[in-house]
């Protein structure tokens, strides 16, 4: 979303229009939904999370600043309302793996074709990702979402620059880790289809 | 960060997205429209009860001024009659 065009937004939610809560609810509900799937790896977490980020959003709109990023402001509020969550819950990323069965259904509402469309280096980033811990996948996730400039998201995670920075390169190497695991695993289960 | 974005970074933005079950999309939807409207018809509310506060502030005012003026007239033609 273009920085002019989103600060329009801002200054329409400020005084409560509809029409910009729906503009900013199609721009980035589906985003938001993947990065709360990833990180909570339970769908129905993930709706739950959802809908309460943007139930905040539209309570604190009227307050919202005119320079806001919106982007940093919802995924900010997912990620702090997922950090709750697992305290909540007392979450540990031991207990999480027992959850990988409830991993977000991938091929859920996907054709044949797209299944098969996808990329290998895509699946097995997707398993790499769902194997690391959650603190890292939150590190890794949120780098990677456009309109977040690297201390945006240091600010998401109350960290600074310096401490993302080191804290990601940690998690690249962890992903890049499982991602070779996966791939050995792969080679090697296919090794055995065709020894058999 | 984004300047030495790897091959795994531009990976993890490029993965596929996901949207939530159409029924609960709509759900939110609606509540938040709700909370929306329900802010609009506060505010005018508090607006209708300031306006409420204005119809009896200025008679009170309005009603105190005469009376400091007519106060003072009295005053002064007393003085003059003394």
């Amino acid at each position: 979303m273009e920085r002019e065009i989103e600060l329009r937004l801002v200054a329409r939610l400020r005084t409560g229009d509809a029409a910009a809560f729906e503009t900013v609810y199609e721009a980035f509900r589906a985003r938001l939904y993947s990065f709360l799937v990833r990180l909570s790896r339970r769908r129905d977490v993930a709706e739950d999370l959802l809908e309460e980020t943007w139930l905040r959003f539209v309570a604190r709109a009227r307050d919202l600043r005119a320079d806001t990023c919106l982007a940093a402001w919802l995924f900010t509020v997912a990620r702090n309302l997922y950090a709750t969550w697992c305290r909540n819950q007392s979450l540990h990323d031991e207990r999480l793996s027992d959850l990988t069965p409830s991993w977000p259904a991938v091929a859920r509402r996907e054709t044949p074709f797209e299944a098969t469309a996808r990329t290998e280096t895509e699946r097995r980033l997707e398993t790499a990702l769902a194997r690391v811990t959650s603190r890292d996948r939150e590190v890794l996730l949120l780098v990677a979402i456009d309109e977040l400039t690297p201390s945006d998201a240091a600010a998401s995670l109350g960290l600074t620059p310096e401490a993302l920075r080191k804290r990601l390169q940690r998690a690249r190497e962890r992903l890049a880790v499982e991602m070779d695991a996966e791939l050995a695993s792969a080679q090697m289960k296919t090794g055995e289809r065709k020894w058999l | 960060m984004k300047e030495s974005r790897d091959e795994i970074q531009i990976g993890i933005a490029g993965l596929q997205t996901w949207d939530a079950d159409p029924l609960r999309v709509e759900r939110i939807r609606a509540r938040c429209l709700a909370v929306l409207e329900a802010q609009r018809r506060k505010e005018r509310a508090e607006r209708s009860r300031l306006a409420d506060w204005r119809y009896w502030l200025e008679p009170t005012v309005a009603f105190g001024l005469s009376a400091v003026y007519l106060a003072a007239a009295v005053a002064s033609t007393l003085a003059l009659l003394r």
